[in-house]
């Protein structure tokens, strides 16, 4: 995107910000129709349901909406909206007694902790990953290590946003994402150990 | 010090004049017609929620309170037809044109609502019942012996107990939720709103669910009596039943389209989809 | 450094690494490689951000509540009470327009030549639009939609949104029919595709809500 048409959306956001504050329809769908996809894929990606997804996406967009008059610019929008929608996944998978993120003194079995790999020699996976493939290993990851990788790598959060809204420590943050990494290596690794064996 | 008392005396009266002529513009109607068996009442309301309740004998009672001055109730009655209509003025909005009406009616009378935003609720009756609106909450419950026919673009549709009726429910993109709703006919139709039904599928009637792409979930007892035909182009569909296979030219399709039959298959049930799921439940008792 | 020693101190640094793990990852080609693919890993990670998108209904549910709720707020002087009448030829378009456009929709598919239907238009991404979108809609819609902004323009949107869901069912409903003609589930799509659109004709121009 060149700089014109960034500073053009920029204002355009303000803008339909403005608008919105004083209640114009079309203000708050340029709005949602802005971020929609970004809200969705992160509650998508938290809650591998569908419906799930859309209800959670529905939720942030009403508390954002609903809050909009507070807005002061302090910080991007962008922002703002995306903390909103991350604090109602988590209040929900909280609320379903489901794991967020992994106890601190987390003691793992043998399955479930990556295998540390000291030796081999497979080929590395530097431009071999697809999307669908990466999507699914996401999906057959364990909750509490797929939170942090959805929010550090995916979402682009840092270590110390990421312990302040799961309410861990960063050091945990730090090697839960490792873990997280390490386990998606494994299963991306195997996946293509299987697919070369196939006739 | 006199100074001050007469800012204080002044801007006393001030409040007191400006909360009269706000009071002034909260407008409560009353209106009371006399009606025979099976009357048709109408309510036409842009703005505004419409509640109907059934009353003891052959009256009718409609409450109308509107807001602000910038809506006119206006009334007919011809025969036994009743009409009420909010008339909008010059300047009037969503806020300024809003009317609350609380209608009381005999249980037999057939009733016809039309609104905008609504929200629509009628209980407890046993008359036509025709209710349109284009983002109206719709809730119908308790009734039984009539037609029930639903008609809105966005708005979510929730039927409760409804036996021996007609039903036919048309949603564009609003959520349609049918919790024991039985009758000779069950007809929905949505394009990307979600079809829930949870009942008996009885009455040996005839069970038609159907969407674009809006997901439908069916929840029956496993004592079902059900002749039942489900696919879905793009989505997927699943049966939590064993059936019966029956002898007919619908390919079924493993994960995308199944038929068969439940007991004795009194009640047929379709249910159709485009691109969304299907799921047929059985009931934990 | 060893590489357990590598592998201990590694998620605590991330991408920093120190002098000696540098020069481990120079000797180790292990650990370089396993370097290599944990930053793939990551990289590929950002990547799949914001690529899925939710379906209509949830911004409808969102205008839904925002107008319950008060929020959405219509401009003073947007509603014309007192609009232009139809003249007494539109008068009698409502039954007529919805017996015709199921009459028309059925003839056509039975003669084989159904015309395409426009399928919904996303805004670019990226891009915020103030007014919606209208390319890519039949000339009759659009006649609707103006009717229905000139009497009551706070449902304009609303209208059009549905009509665009509406429009995506025929479409893909005379795609599933002209596949199979003799498929009889397929002409209950078709059929029950025309139906939804002919109530969207007919409540957009029910004049007793005027």
């Amino acid at each position: 995107m060149t700089d014109a048409k960034k500073q053009q959306g920029r204002l355009s956001e303000a803008e339909a910000i403005e608008r919105a504050k004083q209640g114009n329809a079309d203000a708050f769908e340029a709005l949602y129709n802005l971020h929609k996809r970004r809200v969705y894929s992160l509650c998508l990606r938290m809650t591998a349901n569908t419906a799930a997804a859309e209800d959670l996406t529905q939720e942030a967009f009403l508390q954002l909406f609903r809050k909009i008059g507070t807005f002061r610019g302090e910080s991007a929008f962008s922002t703002w909206l995306h903390r909103m929608a991350v604090n109602v996944v988590l209040m929900q998978l909280r609320k379903k007694g489901l794991p967020v993120v992994p106890l601190e003194e987390n003691i793992e079995t043998e399955e479930e902790s990556p295998r540390k790999e000291l030796g081999g020699d497979d080929p590395r996976l530097a431009g071999s990953i697809d999307r669908m493939q990466l999507q699914r290993s996401i999906e057959s990851l364990p909750p509490g290590y797929r939170m942090i990788f959805l929010l550090h790598d995916v979402e682009g959060y840092e270590h110390n946003e990421i312990a302040a809204m799961v309410g861990c420590s960063i050091g945990n943050s730090k090697s839960q994402l490792h873990k997280a990494r390490m386990k998606l290596r494994e299963i991306l690794r195997t996946s293509r150990a299987e697919k070369a064996t196939k006739p | 010090m006199y100074r001050k008392q007469r800012i204080a005396t002044v801007s006393v009266v001030m409040i007191i004049i400006v909360a009269a002529l706000a009071a002034a513009e909260t407008t409560r109607k009353e209106m009371h017609f006399k009606v025979g068996r099976r009357a048709n009442i109408s309510i036409v309301n842009l703005y505004g929620p419409i509640s109907v309740k059934p009353g003891i004998g052959k009256h009718v009672s409609v409450t109308a309170t509107s807001y602000s001055g910038k809506v006119e109730i206006d009334q007919s009655k011809r025969g036994n037809r009743v009409a009420v209509v909010s008339h909008l003025l010059q300047g009037a909005d969503s806020d300024s044109g809003r009317v609350d009406y609380e209608v009381v009616v005999p249980m037999d009378a057939n009733v016809t609502l039309h609104t905008a935003t609504g929200p629509l609720h009628i209980e407890k009756l046993h008359g036509d019942l025709l209710l349109e609106g284009s983002t109206a909450n719709v809730d119908v419950r308790d009734v039984s012996a009539g037609r029930v026919h639903v008609k809105t673009l966005n708005g979510p549709v929730t039927l409760t107990n409804v036996n021996d009726a007609y039903v036919e429910i048309t949603s564009v993109s609003g959520d349609v939720s049918l919790h024991q709703v039985n009758g000779a006919s069950v007809h929905v139709n949505s394009s990307s709103g979600k079809i829930h039904y949870d009942g008996e599928f009885g009455e040996g009637g005839q069970y038609s669910l159907t969407s674009h792409s809006g997901d439908i979930e069916a929840i029956a007892p496993s004592y079902a009596s059900i002749e039942v035909v489900a696919r879905s182009v793009q989505g997927r569909v699943d049966n939590d039943f064993p059936l019966q296979p029956e002898h007919t030219s619908f390919v079924t399709r493993s994960g995308s389209a199944f038929a068969g039959t439940v007991g004795q298959a009194a009640s047929s049930v379709n249910l159709l989809s485009f691109s969304g799921k299907i799921h047929l439940k059985k009931r934990e008792q | 450094m060893t590489c357990e020693e590598f592998e201990r101190v590694l998620p605590e640094l991330g991408n920093d690494h120190s002098i000696e793990q540098d020069e481990h990852m120079k000797s180790c080609s292990t650990c370089s490689e396993l370097v290599s693919d944990l930053n793939e890993i990551s990289k590929q990670g950002r990547l799949l951000q914001g690529c899925e998108e939710p379906s209509p209904w949830v911004w409808n549910s969102i205008e839904v509540a925002l107008r319950q709720e008060g929020l959405i707020r219509e401009q003073p002087g947007n509603l014309q009470v007192h609009p232009p009448r139809l003249s007494w030829k539109l008068r009698w378009l409502v039954p007529a327009a919805a017996a015709s456009l199921i009459f028309f929709g059925v003839l056509l598919h039975e003669r084989g030549g159904i015309p395409k239907h426009q399928a919904r238009q996303e805004s670019p991404a990226g891009v915020v639009t103030a007014d919606l979108q209208t390319e890519g809609m039949p000339s009759e819609d659009m006649q609707l939609l103006n009717s229905v902004a000139a009497r009551t323009p706070s449902m304009r949107d609303a209208y059009e949104q549905n009509l665009r869901a509406v429009n995506a069912y025929i479409h893909d409903a005379e795609q599933s029919a002209n596949n199979d003609p003799n498929d009889e589930v397929a002409q209950q799509y078709l059929r029950n595709a025309y139906e939804q659109k002919a109530m969207v004709y007919e409540m957009a121009l029910d004049r007793s809500l005027q």
